[in-house]
Formats: structure tokens, sequence, C-alpha cells
């Protein structure tokens, strides 16, 4: 009896020594949630999320179709800039008419800037005129961190054979109001070359705007 | 909550507003018009020099909670941006950032300013302005202000006024403090590897630079993954960074970014492709990260680190036979377990006492590692001693009480006995120690000292565990072999793995006190031998151990001469060159006396530096060279990034260092190359 204990503790001590002495000492707390990165070309995750009218929708159910993944906060003034200068309204009016499939997605946590329940979130598009496909309430931020989403607006185009076509930022401005520097949309002009069957010419750029509000 | 309202854009603002208002004051929202962060532009001097630079800082002052961002911002956020009206041939460069903090807000990276910081800005005044002339600059600067909860995009308007003149005043206090803040140039060319889904850099850094928190800020977008953690390890004089790259990351032709090494010291740097090489020494954990988890995974590796050290070639023969001892002596409960509680005690306070010696050598700022004791020569050639004794003994050339339990003075005191081979087997197993302990010790190093103690203690506990078990599971004891004739023989088989130690220390002391001091080491032994041999003819008569008393004398005589400077630290590079710390006013006064003036400016964390001290600056031939032409010698040393020196060196076009300077009476200063070499030198002077 006592020589089972014994060795049985020998063991397990041997095997947390293992795990105690790392390889090299890692410079600071790893971060409670881990966000993935997805990389362009390979297969959009699927997803469903409950949207703001309560119905369940998933990603693959538009396979066929672009779909394009906004994320959305109405309390960041990136996002209010989109909105409050009718950009954002007019790219999903003109989404809706080409086929293209929109999805506002908010994984804003409860309790954190931007956080909305299914009416708030029905009042916010009423009282925005915005018209997305969909808006989704994300706020576990599971969707949120599986497309590694880091700031809002953060836009991903997926193509209608389902793989990603574009991740960054919803245009060329960088978030400065620099009139002089002439903006491109790198979302339309994905849609447009997606559309046509072309390869996406920038494929990738630099999110910019307010972090996303995990929990 | 209230469900009857109907928000609006505008009512849902203030709802978050109060809602972030009792989430507490810090989530404030600025007023209109009021900035979060506060921004103001400051001359170094309002009066400039046509023809000359000058230095403006934009100051920014984030009210308490708010932060402002680096160059890159990281995950998210945006780059400051800076659009100016300033008068015809007035031209303003780049901001300059400060070394940035880090701040990871749910699985989100951002580098940032957390408290007031300064960006400086330098203007290039055209040569033509008349003197007097108002020179009136104004800038609209727009950044983004937040809070761990909101984001506020912020445009402020700056301007001052400087004045053209012939004589700046230089408000140098505060531009002093602004460019400590700044990272210093490396220099040296960094390297990078971006493969396997993983990014990786080669920073060239001397192996004495102490670090505390190193962390990587690229400025090049797509390098690597901001929110995954950085590995920092040392391979040599080399930095390795180590850190997971973005997805589908593309190659990139270079990658810049500074390296902070400190709360006081970043580096800038710009890595090229090349290899890079394997992690090294993983550095010691940061205090910061300290969990009750890292304090007992650190304290688990401790003790299985001891328990593995009982296998040890230097350790297991003293052990083994202690064991042996204790199965010989049979049935008495008691005695057995006070003598393994006396030898637990022996080798923990060994442990504790070691420990306690490290982390008063490092309070004291020396950059002693576990071990430590084994840097000196004379603590390696007591260690060859004492193994020596060991192995012979085990080899059956004499009787030690103490450890063989087989003479009277264990009979009568076992307890004393079993004290001092606990004792024994510890500080023989230090050298074992390194392999497996590194990283456990390593992080001990980093803990408030009592636990930092707790772990060393946790070392010797390990190391005594089998014993302890020994003493307190009878049926342990019962499964030890039965005493026999045997033992004998496997006593003097067990004195090779000693001897084969005894080797091994030979060697390290030769090493580090040359060929005379491993000859000195060796006669010492030798001598010791003799001595044991003697003692062990006699062994059975009264006052047998008077033999050893010359030996003894003869080893301390050999532990005093040992020569000791293999090891000790680099010293002032240059003691060949004579070299006096530089003042501006040491040179001009130099140059008043037309002696020749070789100044240079070095720091500790510049391998180009210490390679050109180690190499072309120590040479004698140099040294004949300058003081034949009675050459004076300045050194500047910028590794805290002197003002004074800072400002010389920016006087002379550059930002860091090496920078190497001959003044030759009523000649132009000439600078030297960055890489210098004998001949180099020697022709500076001559001519």
């Amino acid at each position: 009896m006592n020589k089972k204990l014994v060795a049985g503790a020998a063991v397990l001590l041997l095997a947390a020594g293992a795990f105690a002495i790392p390889r090299a000492i890692t410079y600071f707390d790893e971060p409670d949630v881990q966000l993935v990165d997805l990389a362009v070309g390979g297969a959009a995750p699927d997803f469903t999320l409950a949207d703001a009218t309560g119905r369940q929708v998933s990603l693959a159910q538009f396979r066929g179709k672009p779909v394009v993944l906004e994320w959305n906060n109405p309390g960041c003034p990136f996002v209010k800039k989109q909105y409050g200068s009718g950009a954002m309204q007019r790219a999903h009016a003109a989404a809706a008419r080409d086929g293209v499939v929109w999805l506002s997605v908010n994984s804003s946590a409860p309790g954190k800037q931007g956080h909305m329940d299914a009416e708030e979130a029905r009042e916010f598009i009423a009282e925005s005129g915005a018209r997305p496909a969909a808006y989704l309430l994300d706020p576990q931020g599971a969707v949120g961190r599986t497309y590694g989403a880091r700031t809002t607006p953060h836009m991903f185009v997926v193509d209608p054979s389902g793989k990603l076509a574009y991740a960054g930022a919803i245009d060329s401005s960088g978030g400065s109001d620099n009139p002089a520097a002439p903006v491109r949309n790198h979302v339309l002009a994905a849609l447009a070359e997606v559309r046509a069957g072309k390869a996406v010419s920038v494929p990738t750029s630099r999110p910019f705007g307010c972090s996303v509000k995990y929990g | 909550m209230a469900h009857g309202f109907v928000p609006t854009l505008r009512l849902m603002m203030l709802w978050l507003a109060l809602v972030t208002l009792a989430g507490g004051a810090r989530a404030q929202l600025p007023q209109p018009g009021k900035n979060a962060i506060a921004a103001s532009l400051v001359p170094e001097s309002r009066i400039v020099v046509p023809g000359k630079t000058a230095t403006l800082a934009l100051v920014m002052k984030p009210k308490p909670g708010w932060h402002g961002y680096w160059k890159n911002p990281g995950d998210s956020g945006i780059e400051t941006q800076i659009a100016w009206t300033v008068p015809a041939g007035l031209t303003a460069g780049p901001i300059q950032y400060p070394v940035p903090d880090r701040l990871l807000v749910a699985g989100l990276m951002n580098y940032v300013y957390k408290g007031d910081y300064a960006q400086l800005i330098d203007v290039a005044v055209p040569a033509g302005v008349a003197p007097g002339t108002r020179l009136p600059l104004r800038a609209t600067v727009d950044y983004l202000a937040c809070t761990e909860e909101v984001c506020v995009p912020e445009t402020a308007t700056v301007a001052l006024e400087l004045e053209a003149g012939s004589a700046a005043s230089p408000d140098r206090a505060r531009f002093d403090q602004y460019r400590a803040a700044m990272p210093r140039p490396l220099g040296s060319p960094a390297r990078f590897e971006l493969k396997d889904g993983r990014f990786r850099l080669a920073i060239p850094l001397p192996a004495s630079i102490a670090l505390d928190e190193p962390y990587f800020f690229p400025l090049t977008d797509g390098a690597l993954d901001y929110s995954k953690p950085q590995s920092v390890s040392r391979s040599g004089d080399n930095l390795i960074v180590e850190t997971a790259a973005p997805a589908g990351a593309q190659p990139l032709s270079s990658v810049e970014g500074v390296m902070k090494l400190n709360e006081d010291l970043g580096l800038s740097l710009t890595a090229a492709p090349g290899a890079v090489p394997a992690d090294g020494q993983p550095l010691s954990a940061n205090a910061s990260g300290v969990t009750v988890a890292t304090v007992l995974a650190a304290l688990l590796g401790a003790i299985v680190g001891g328990l593995l050290l009982n296998i040890m070639p230097c350790v297991f023969p003293i052990l083994s036979l202690k064991a042996l001892s204790i199965a010989k002596a049979g049935g008495d409960e008691r005695s057995v377990k006070r003598e393994a509680l006396a030898y637990t005690a022996g080798a923990v306070l060994v442990c504790l006492a070691l420990g306690a010696a490290l982390l008063a050598l490092r309070a004291g700022g020396a950059a002693a590692g576990w071990a430590f004791q084994l840097q000196d020569p004379r603590v390696i050639l007591v260690l060859l001693l004492l193994i020596t004794a060991v192995a012979l003994n085990l080899a059956g050339l004499f009787e030690l009480p103490a450890i063989t339990a087989g003479g009277r003075l264990a009979e009568r005191g076992g307890i004393a006995g079993a004290f001092w081979t606990g004792a024994l087997a510890a500080f023989v197993a230090t050298p074992c120690t390194g392999p497996f302990m590194g990283a456990a010790l390593g992080a001990a190093l980093v803990l408030p000292a009592a636990l930092a103690l707790a772990i060393f203690a946790g070392l010797g506990f390990g190391l005594a565990l089998p014993f302890l078990l020994l003493g307190f599971i009878p049926a342990l004891r019962r499964r030890l072999p039965r005493p026999g004739p045997w033992m004998g023989r496997l006593r003097r088989v067990l004195s090779v793995p000693m001897f084969l130690t005894a080797l091994a220390l030979a060697w390290i002391l030769g090493r580090q006190a040359g060929v005379d001091g491993m000859a000195l080491g060796l006669a010492a032994t030798l001598f010791l031998a003799l001595a044991l041999w003697w003692v062990g003819s006699r062994q059975d008569r009264p006052r047998a151990w008077l033999p050893l008393i010359p030996a003894a004398l003869a080893a301390a005589a050999v532990i005093a001469v040992v020569p000791t400077a293999a090891t000790a630290p680099q010293a002032a590079p240059t003691a060949a060159l004579a070299a006096e710390p530089f003042s501006e006013a040491r040179l001009a006064a130099l140059q008043q006396e037309n002696r020749p003036v070789f100044v240079y400016f070095t720091a500790d964390w510049c391998i180009t530096c210490k390679v050109n001290e180690k190499g072309a600056l120590q040479s004698a031939s140099v040294e004949k060279a300058f003081k034949d032409k009675n050459v004076a010698v300045l050194v500047g040393d910028w590794t805290r990034g002197d003002a004074a020196i800072g400002r010389f060196l920016a006087s002379h076009g550059r930002s860091g260092v090496p920078l190497y300077l001959v003044y030759r009476p009523g000649q132009p200063v000439e600078i030297l190359p960055q890489l210098l070499t004998t001949g180099m030198l020697i022709s500076a002077i001559a001519r």
C-alpha cells in the first residue's frame, strides 16, 4: 500500500516537473482571450448567431453568394463616422441590390461600449437607416475571436465558394480625416472583383478603429 | 433596466456615458472641445539660428485613465497625423516617438503611452532668414485617445512663434528629459526570420546587459502577431526574440522596431532577413507576472530538480552509501528518523545559504547566476580537493566516519554525521544543478526574496527526499538489499564517477585559471592525496589526522595564489589606453595644451563598441603609438543616455554610438569609421 503511494507520488512529481521547466520565459501574461488569425484564401469558418429579430443565421446558408462581415459598435467614433455620413448605409443598399449578403456583427460584451440586446439593436437599425441582411449579436465574442476581429469597423469578404477573400480595414483612410489623400473603399473594391470572378487586388489591409469590446 | 425609453442614437450614447460613468470616473467621456489628451507645442529654444535645426516637442498630457498611441498602435487604434502650416522654406521633419508601453485589453494588444509624453519634431530653418524675422508655426494634430472602454479621435490645433536670431537659448533640462525617453539607435544590424508561423529576431547585444521585461515593439506591420506572448532568450552576444507570426504573413524585406530592454532603455533597430541562431539561455521571468501558479510550478520544479540531483555522478556515491549505512544500522526506528531529518536539514541549509549569498550578490549589483560560486577558481579548487578526498575515501584509501558510518564517530554522533553528509551532498551537487534547474532557479532570482529562498529550500528538500522517504517508510528500508561484503566492492566502483567529477573540475580550473592555475591545483590535489594515504596507513593510531595539517596549509597557500584574473569580468576595456571620462571642458583644455586627443563614445549595449574595445583599442601597438605621440584619450559612456553626450553626438551628426574622433592640433577633427582597425588608429594619429 505504502509502496504504491510513494511510487505514485514520485511519478506525479516528475510529471509536474517536466511542465515546470519552460524553454524560455515568456514576457507577459498570456492574453486571457486568444484571437485566431485567418489566412485570406482559406475557408471562412462557419458560425450560427441570433440576429436582432431572434432568427438564427448561419454563414453556410449563404453559400453561392458573396458575404460581407462588418464588425459594428454604434458607440465607436469610427463607426459613427461611417454611419453619420451615410456611407455605410449606402454600402448596405448597394450590396442588397447586387445580391451580396451583408452581415453586421456586434461582439461587444454586456456592460461594454456598444453592447445591445435584440430590442436595442432593432432600434439602432431603425434609427440609423442601416440595411444589413442581418444584424447579428455575438455578446460572448466567440465569432469575433474566430475571425480575429480586432477593430470596429473590421471588414471581411467571403466569396461565393465560402473562401475568405478580404480581411482588413473598410477603406484606405487609416482612420484619419486628411482630405488630401484619395480614399479607396477596400470592401467595395473587393466585392466588385469577387463578383467579376477576379482575384482581389488588395486582399488584406490593416484594420483601424476602436478595439472590439470583448468581455 | 430602463425598458420603456426609446433611445435615439444620442440618447443611447448618453446612456453609455452614464454606464461608463458609473463604472468609474476614469472612463469619463471628455467634454466637447476639451480633449482627453491635451496637446501643446513647445520649442527647445524660441530663438532659432538660420541654417540650423531646431527641435520642437509635441507634449501630450492624457487625463488619468486615458492613453495615446505609438506610431504603430498595435491591434487597434490609429497613427497620429500632423498637418503643418509653416513659413516658406521651413520644413518640419517626422514625429519622433518615445519608447512606448503595452496595454493588453481583452486579448487585443495596444502600443500606448499611459502618462504624459513628448514627441519630438526637428524643424530645419533656412539659412537665408534675416535675424529678427518672426516664424509662426501652426499644426493640426489628429490622434486617438482611448480608455480601456472607449476611444475618441481628437483634433488639436497647436501653434507657436519662433524668432530667427544669432544665439539659441535652449530649454536644456526639459528637452534632455524628453530625449532620454527616446529609443537609442542600436547601431549594429539585427536579423529576422519568418518561418513556420514563427517570427524570430536576433539582436546583437553584449551578454552582460541586464534586462527587465524585454519586449520588441514592431514598427513594421505584418511581421508578428501583436497579441501573442514574446519569449526572449540569450544566445551568446545575441538576444533572441521569438513569437507568433500573423497568419498568411508575407515575406518582408526588413523589419523595423524598438527593442525595449527595461524601463529606461529602448533600442531602435532595423532587421534584415537572415539566419537567427537557436534559442539560447532563457532569461529569468518578470516579477510582475508572478502568480501562485508560477511560484508553485517553480517550487515543484526545484523539488524535482533536487530529486534528480540524487542520480548525478557527484552525488550518487555519497548518497547510496548513506542509504546502505541506514540499512546496516538496522532496527532502531527513532535514530533512523532522526538521521533522515538531520540529513535533510543539512541539505536544505546549504541550499538556503548558497541561495541567500546569491541574492545578496545580486542585490549588490553583480550579475551572478546560480552556481555563481563556480565562477571563482578558488571555489573550484576547494571542490576539486573535496571531491578527490571523497573519491579516495570511496576507493578505500582511508576511512571517513561521517560518510561511511563505519567508524566510531558515526556510532556516537550519527546525527551530526548525517547533517554534514546532507550539507556535503548539497554543496557538491551545485555544479550539477545547471542543466536541470536553470529555469526554476532563474525564476527564483526575480521573485521576492522570501519566495526565492523557498525555492532554494525546495531544491535542498528534493535532494533529501529519497532519504526522508527511507527514514520514514520502514517498508522501503526493508526493500534495501542486505548488507554484506558486496558493499565494499560497490563503494570502490562508486569512486570512479567521483574521480571523473574531479577530472571535470580540474578542467574547469584550467579554463578559468589557465595552465599554471591547473598545475597548481593538481599539485595541491596530489599533496592532499599523499597526506590522506598517510592518514589511511595510520588510521588505527591516535592523532591519525595530523598529516592533514601540512596538506591543508599547502591547499590554503595554493588558494591564495591561484590566478583569478581569467574570470574577472571584462575590466575597464581601455586600461591600456589610460582613458579619462569625457567632458567638453576637458576636451577643450587638452586642445589648449596642444595635445592630440582621441575621443570615443561607447555604451554597454553596443556590441560594435565592445568589439572595437577588445580589438583595435586594446592592441599593444596602438598603445605604444598613442604613448609616443602623447595622445590623450577621453571616453564617453552613453549607456545611461547621458544628455551632455547625447548633445555632443548630435552636434557631430550622430544619434548613437559608437563615435570615434581624432583631434590633432591645428587640424579639423577627423571622424573615424565605426569599425576600427589597429592600422587605422595608428595612421590617424600619425598624420
